[in-house]
């Protein structure tokens, strides 16, 4: 209610602010741009006084002038031109277009449009028809390679997987890194489920579990892309400083597409994939089941070699399944005098290449422009999506390890009792004993999320002068999640006893925020000034009620009261018929002064106070300050004016602070469920920290645009650096005399620095042909400056998802790094050796053995154009980083990776003994093992052994060929205008140096916080190659 | 004018609109899910719970009966069904292991901050029980801490700021156990406002249900345990030890009990029961299985009639039991005893039921965390050591009577029937001179090794305490036989590699805990040294 009062008075304000002027002569006439296309919302202003009057959308005007004054016609991207009035009633304008200034407007925080020329950050805008041409059903999968700094991790290639998106780097240790979403100016949820639910009373699953063996979609993935008309990435500070700590990790700005005209106008397109899954983990198929040498019935391949005569089922290739999928996408724009409407709908249906795993999505979006009297702008939007999502499990506990360890002996398919559809043992009696057939798993394993999602949002622009402009953004975005997740009684992963487990969730996401701003114009002289000031509102719930139980009663069901009711565990508010809740509420606002100097010089400062509900009453108000600087070196030196070479030259420089918060509630110890006689409660394992203050980040950043050869070149180059002090480090572990086993502290500092290059030509641009290029480099390297000096390692738990390497965080090394066991050494490096058995030593000790930050990263874009063909392709290249190979580590120790293929070949390994003279006198080692009889000599390999080193890909990521219909003799059909068919491969070629199937991996789901489980892989399925062929169309 | 009554009507609505939102973002501050304040009453139960094995959303098998799983190896209470294991070989952990830290999370922990505010709180609100309760247990697992660790973390402990802490010394803490129970007793002592038996069951139901004067018992008692000790000594005055022991817990009734709700979840049910499935490899060893059959030199020829109760048969029909890091050795078949879910001897799983388990073993049945048995010995032993043989050797007898009556009201489920213990089985056995010798003959070792096998299979944590305090082979001089007769301890291959010939006397602190990040302050005391499990602790040092 007091908000709708707010919003009232700020709408009211200008305009009863707004005083009248005295009328002269009408001048009417039409303002218009390139190709004699209208320019709306030009501003038609008379020189020296504060009138003005826009053009509507037909580019008209009207606006009472007395002979003798000058008209100033200007918007946005174009040069401003002045008319000098005489007699003329009517005056046409032709604007040209800025010359230094190929993108044209973009869209910065807070949803204001601004020349890019006045930036003092490094922005980045992608087109929605190449997002919507790489076919990817998850849109952030297809800005990977096309923005310098940012950086996607798929979850894997399974239908519905999530994606983490960081940019410019890990800032945060333990608290999210991804970027803030915005659409159309309103902020929009792109939370992945977290499993983790802290004894309860999180909103987790009730069986608490850490983010590895269920994938959730990361929501973002919601949105339609054929509703894209751009992304704007800003990775900048200063350009998220307005957006506030929720934008302390980037910002993607995404704006829709809206009818421009009230003519109708339908498009349609369609796309159908056929996915195959062609990499896979090396394995190696010699050795029959057993243990050094001799044959047993067990997952282990160290028994005899397998007779001549044995049958060997390719299983691999009898499990996976191509993939298929369709979307249909159709558009319709129309309207009604000055209401312009777009209504879309999209289907999008996938049959995923693993058995039992699909993914449907339904997308409805209606959005509304309208002008209303001359000041007055509204657009409305409201959009309804429905996703089903059939999920098996992944990584440990998934389908993909035991199918890399089935005894190829075994056909696959017969897995279970044709008559009473059990689960068929292989080694045991006891099905519980036996891993699980890929097929019973995928079958029986299974999980489902049903979505349902709801995003309104209302613009409203209003422009009472030509120094005046107010803009609200109202948006309110809610869905729910309908989910299971359950394991068969037979399951491997499950005892006998446990009898199967079911978890059961219901959460509900609802999030309001708006930004209201008023901008202020004013041109003195050579100087322009802008002042805008604004409010913020942002009120993001999350519930979850969840449950869990085992001792299944039917497997028929997916209901919890299949469960039995004395094993159910439910998150605490559940207990008592209500959700668990996180609710996080932040009330801002910000202020913004800029000045510029005969359009060359650009200062602008901002401010943003913000108070947030996280924290304490006592720091719950913080504020920070942002600058940047911007100078077009072209204009200012004059022999650059008109140069041949050098058409534009920026330098621009920006400083920033920004605050990061704590997670909802992590400043109470709170008490969670104590299941022993007598019930009651405990305290969780969290010591709370009721002092913390928010993170804070600063960044500067340099970097500098040039225009060259009358622009066919243009190159663009930034330098960061980002110190985050007093991070908030939650679940950090210290001595348990602090009366608990998990921390909460501002602790820890980093730093994170990079380079961003882009380089773009629009090397031939012929009538009949033309070629385009892009690439986009970056470079980032980072550390940990401070950490309490007794924590000789911070890790997020999620990452320990396999023997001993995690993602470990270590003083004075890089915050991608991972740490693990390694080899025990002397003081001259060699390896120690025990001298019972000739193995070597592990040292057991979490170490830094690796760091997954690459070298660098290329992303190199092409298209070309000849007559009607159309072909665009995007290499994405990485140098550099370590990837922590867990598959291979367990395909090692269970005699199926290539590495045992010589286990026969007796060895000494080298190194010295480790017989208390390893220092002073050392004993080479010259115990002689043959690693077939003795296959503890893999088992005992420890995790350094498994982290490749310097992995690189090079990556077809999207190719796309395309033939666009003449109009005849082709097209004859009435209404139809355009036609075209295209074929879009997705992921064709990769060629890499890593061992396993895929380096684009990652352990974790987007779910996970910090730096996450990115080089990680432990059973990770790799995204098959895609073909998609459609058609496109419209009327 | 106009717009005079604009900017303040803005002004106002601005105003108002602000100070509604900071009422709504502090509304979300609270979590909504869990409290940061709960009743005392429900408290307890999980405090208690961490007698044996926590059982919480936040973590469980805090507690003496988890660590108890390798302490009793040292003791040689049992030993794996296989050889090879480090623990049956007195090894202590190593590597990245939280084993044998189970003490030390319930104590910090577990019990931790629950306890701190249990009292606090009971403090508050005028619940004098429940805040003499608090410092009992809280005295109790002091002396259970040092007892395991030696220096532990106690004037730095429950600081929820601080990074590093440091250790104090094993004195200290003795000390501190018997402040703490002083002040247990004050407040146990203090009646009126609002402590009430009827309140205090609301915690303590399944332990004493609400009987203060039950826990003043428990706290004499623990009192008794911390003279007790120190009887290597100089210090050491028997008297403190008679004094305590006879306030403290004397009849069966007055037992410290864990008892079970046993709902059929794993926490609600015994830690060594099968639903919990904690002790499927372990095996009786021959000591106690000797001790209990006659082959014992100390009580040779005695049957003893406890024998079915606490031990198993093997398929003759006899009791023997193993040799440490030996797995079955030369036992054979018929002759290797049942696991103690009544399971062949080979096999480490859990029945479904435990209909066929006996003693502590089943899943609703009690632990024992101080018994009137175990007092009566500390009793037999301190007037003993005094010179008062003839009180000495009545509290013995009090001691093995009142533990046969603890079994037959406790435990006497699925002993076979002609096993059971009848009044006139009961006063042959103490009748018996070789078990009861006259009081002349009364030694250490009768009334060790009868402590020894009263407290089998429950008390390891005391009995450990007793055989450091007789380093193991200690003589004894009224006898010049060894106090713990027959004790073979490991030598050679069955004493694990890092203990360089030592035996074990202490267990590192919490692996996760202090090994990751209060490694200068090990550093100072010598636990980053691979034997530092055989330092041999304050308490049991001449």
């Amino acid at each position: 209610m007091r908000q709708i009062k707010k919003i009232t008075w700020l709408i009211m304000l200008p305009m009863l602010l707004h005083t009248m002027v005295m009328a002269q002569t009408s001048i009417k006439g039409k303002v218009t741009g390139a190709n004699n296309q209208p320019v709306s919302n030009a501003t038609v202003a008379i020189k020296g006084k504060a009138k003005a009057s826009q053009t509507d959308a037909k580019g008209e005007f009207a606006i009472m002038v007395s002979k003798g004054e000058t008209l100033v016609f200007s918007s946005v991207g174009f040069v401003s031109k002045e008319i000098k009035v005489a007699e003329q009633t009517i005056i046409n304008v032709k604007l040209t277009q800025d010359e230094g200034l190929l993108e044209g407007v973009v869209v910065t925080a807070m949803d204001i449009k601004k020349n890019p020329r006045e930036l003092g950050y490094s922005v980045q805008k992608v087109d929605g028809d190449d997002i919507q041409e790489t076919q990817r059903e998850n849109f952030v999968n297809s800005l990977q390679g096309r923005v310098a700094g940012l950086t996607i991790n798929p979850t894997s290639g399974a239908a519905g997987a999530s994606s983490s998106i960081v940019l410019r780097g890990f800032n945060s240790l333990s608290m999210s890194n991804q970027p803030l979403f915005v659409v159309d100016g309103i902020v929009v949820d792109n939370q992945s489920v977290d499993e983790t639910s802290d004894g309860g009373r999180g909103i987790g699953l009730a069986s608490d579990r850490p983010n590895r063996n269920s994938d959730y979609q990361n929501r973002i993935a919601d949105i339609n892309p054929s509703d894209i008309e751009n992304v704007t990435v800003l990775k900048g500070p200063e350009a998220t400083a307005l957006y506030g700590s929720q934008a302390s990790s980037g910002a993607i700005l995404i704006t829709t597409k809206r009818a421009k005209t009230s003519k109708l106008q339908l498009q349609y397109d369609n796309s159908f994939r056929v996915s195959e899954l062609t990499r896979f983990p090396e394995t190696f198929d010699k050795y029959s089941n057993g243990t050094n040498g001799v044959a047993a019935s067990s997952f282990r391949y160290f028994g005899p070699a397998y007779g001549d005569t044995t049958i060997l089922f390719d299983n691999v290739k009898l499990f996976f399944r191509p993939g298929i999928s369709q979307t249909h996408n159709l558009g319709m724009d129309f309207g009604i005098k000055n209401s312009f409407f777009r209504l879309s709908g999209s289907i999008f249906d996938q049959q995923g290449v693993v058995p039992n795993n699909d993914f449907k999505r339904y997308n409805l979006r209606l959005s509304n422009t309208t002008k209303i009297g001359k000041y007055i702008e509204l657009m409305p939007s409201v959009s309804l999506i429905r996703t089903d999502n059939n999920k098996v499990l992944r990584s440990a506990g998934g389908y993909m390890l035991s199918l890399m360890i089935w005894p190829n002996k075994n056909n696959i398919l017969n897995y279970e009792d044709p008559v009473t559809g059990d689960k068929l043992p292989l080694f045991s009696s006891n099905p519980n004993s036996d891993y699980d057939n890929p097929f019973f798993n995928v079958y029986n394993n299974v999980a489902k999320d049903v979505t349902m999602r709801a995003t309104t949002s209302l613009g409203i622009n209003i422009n009472p002068t030509s120094w005046l402009s107010v803009q609200g953004r109202f948006g309110y975005d809610t869905y729910s999640i309908d989910g299971y997740m359950r394991y068969h009684p037979k399951s491997y992963y499950l005892s006998a006893a446990v009898q199967g487990t079911l978890d059961n969730y219901w959460r509900k996401y609802a999030g309001y925020n708006h930004t209201i701003t008023a901008t202020a114009k004013k041109k003195v002289g050579d100087f322009s000034f802008r002042g805008m000031v604004g409010t913020m509102w942002q009120d993001y719930q999350t519930k979850m009620y969840a449950i869990t139980g085992n001792t299944l009663s039917t497997t028929e069901s997916f209901d919890s009261s299949v469960t039995a009711p004395n094993t159910r565990v439910r998150l605490l508010r559940n207990y008592f018929g209500e959700y668990n809740r996180q609710i996080l509420r932040q009330f801002a606002y910000f202020g913004e002064a800029a000045v510029s100097y005969k359009n060359m010089l650009f200062l602008n400062y901002t401010h943003r106070f913000e108070s947030a509900s996280t924290l304490p009453v006592k720091n719950r108000n913080y504020n920070y300050p942002g600058g940047s600087l911007s100078i077009i070196a072209s204009d200012l030196i004059k022999p650059l004016k008109n140069s041949d070479v050098i058409s534009y030259w920026k330098i621009r420089t920006s400083l920033a602070g920004t605050a990061r918060l704590n997670t909802p509630y992590s400043t109470q110890s709170v008490f969670v469920n104590n299941f022993a006689s007598g019930g009651g409660f405990s305290y969780g394992f969290t010591n709370a920290n009721p002092e913390l203050a928010p993170e804070r980040q600063s960044t500067y950043e340099l970097g500098t645009e040039f225009r060259l050869f009358r622009n066919k070149l243009n190159l663009e180059a930034t330098y960061y650096n980002t110190l985050n002090k007093g991070q908030i480090i939650e679940n950090f572990r210290l001595s348990y005399g602090t009366g608990f086993v998990l921390n909460t502290q501002n602790a820890a500092s980093t730093r994170n620095q990079g380079v961003e290059i882009t380089l773009g030509s629009n090397v031939i641009n012929k009538a009949k042909f033309g070629w385009n290029f892009q690439m986009n480099f970056n470079k980032m390297w980072n550390k940990v400056i401070d950490m309490p000096k007794n924590v000789a390692e911070y890790y997020i738990a999620d990452t320990w998802l396999y023997g001993n390497a995690r993602g470990g965080l270590v003083f004075g090394g890089p915050t991608t790094s991972i740490t693990g066991f390694g080899y025990e050494r002397n003081l001259n490096g060699d390896v120690l050796i025990n001298p019972a058995n000739g193995l070597p030593v592990v040292e057991q000790l979490f170490k830094i053995r690796g760091d997954r930050n690459p070298d660098f990263t290329l992303g190199i874009n092409n298209s070309f154009r000849l007559n009607r063909f159309r072909l665009n392709f995007l290499w994405d290249i990485k140098v550099g980083g370590d990837i922590f190979n867990g598959t291979h580590r367990f395909l090692t120790g269970a005699g199926k990776s290539p590495l045992t293929a010589d286990r026969y070949t007796p060895r000494v390994v080298k190194g010295v003994l480790k017989d208390g003279k390893e220092n002073t006198n050392p004993t080479p080692n010259s115990i002689v093992i043959i690693p077939a009889l003795n296959d503890a000599y893999y088992t005992n390999m420890p995790e350094e052994d498994f982290i490749e080193k310097n992995v690189n890909w090079l990556r077809l990521r999207d190719l796309t060929f395309a033939y666009a219909f003449p109009k005849k003799p082709f097209i004859d059909l009435p209404g139809i205008k355009t036609l075209e068919v295209f074929l879009t491969v997705n992921d064709l070629v990769l060629i890499t140096n890593y061992t396993g199937a895929d380096p684009a991996v990652n352990g974790n789901t987007a779910g996970s916080r910090g730096v996450g489980g990115f080089g990680f892989d432990y059973g990770t399925m790799p995204a098959p190659i895609s073909f998609n062929f459609g058609l496109k169309t419209s009327f | 004018m106009k717009k005079n009554i604009i900017f303040y009507l803005t002004s106002i609505a601005l105003v108002f609109s602000f100070s509604s939102c900071e009422k709504k973002i502090d509304e979300a501050f609270a979590n909504p899910n869990a409290s940061v304040r709960v009743p005392v009453e429900t408290l307890l139960p999980g405090i208690i719970g961490n007698f044996v094995g926590s059982s919480a959303a936040a973590g469980s098998a805090y507690g003496l009966a988890n660590d108890g799983l390798y302490i009793g190896r040292y003791v040689q209470y049992f030993a794996t069904n296989s050889s090879g294991n480090q623990y049956d070989q007195m090894g202590g952990a190593t590597g990245a292991s939280d084993v044998l830290g189970s003490v030390w999370a319930m104590h910090y922990f577990g019990m931790g901050e629950n306890l701190n505010k249990m009292v606090k709180w009971g403090m508050e609100e005028k619940k004098w029980d429940y805040v003499g309760v608090g410092y009992a247990i809280r005295a109790f697992s002091w002396l259970s801490l040092t007892n395991m660790y030696g220096e532990v973390i106690m004037r730095e402990a429950f600081r929820p700021e601080q990074l590093v802490f440091n250790y104090d010394n094993q004195k200290d803490v003795y000390d501190t156990v018997r402040a703490i129970s002083r002040l247990a007793l004050e407040y146990l002592n203090k009646t009126g406002d609002n402590a009430s038996q009827a309140n205090l069951a609301k915690g303590d139901a399944y332990f004493y249900n609400g009987d203060v004067n039950k826990w003043k018992k428990f706290v004499y008692t623990v009192m008794a345990r911390s003279f007790n000790h120190l009887s290597n000594k100089a210090e050491y005055k028997p008297d403190s030890v008679i004094k305590y022991a006879l306030l403290g817990i004397n009849t069966n009734d007055d037992n410290a009990t864990c008892k079970f709700a046993n709902t059929g979840i794993t926490g609600t049910s015994n830690y060594y029961g099968p639903l919990r499935g904690n002790v499927g490899a372990l095996r009786q060893t021959e000591y106690i299985a000797n001790l209990m059959n006659g082959l014992n030199s100390r009580f040779a020829g005695v049957t003893d009639p406890r024998a079915f109760y606490m031990l198993r048969e093997n398929t003759n029909g006899t009791i023997r039991g193993i040799k440490p890091n030996k797995g079955a050795g030369a036992l054979v078949t018929a002759d290797q005893p049942q696991s103690f879910w009544g399971q062949a001897f080979s096999s480490s799983a859990a029945p479904v039921s435990d209909a066929t388990c006996r003693y502590i073993f089943k899943n609703g049945s009690p632990f024992p965390i101080i018994t009137a048995s175990e007092n009566k010995f500390m009793l037999a032993e301190a007037y003993l050591r005094k010179g008062d043989a003839a009180s000495a050797r009545t509290a013995y007898a009090d001691g093995i009577s009142l533990n046969i009556d603890h079994l037959n009201t406790d435990y006497s489920a699925s002993v076979p029937a002609p096993r059971l213990m009848t009044p006139a089985i009961k006063s042959a056995f103490l009748a018996n001179p070789a078990v009861v010798p006259p009081a002349a003959s009364l030694s250490l070792s009768h009334i060790m090794l009868q402590k020894y096998i009263a407290l089998y299979g429950f008390g390891m944590m005391e009995t450990w305490v007793d055989m450091r305090r007789f380093h193991y082979t200690d003589i004894d001089l009224s006898s010049g036989a060894q106090v713990y007769a027959d004790l073979v301890m490991p030598t050679g291959i069955d004493l694990f590699i890092n203990n360089s010939g030592k035996y074990t006397y202490r267990a590192r602190p919490r692996y996760n805990s202090e090994y990751l990040y209060n490694i200068a302050e090990l550093t100072r005391i010598g636990a980053i040294a691979l034997d530092y499990n055989t330092k041999e602790q304050w308490f049991s040092q001449k």
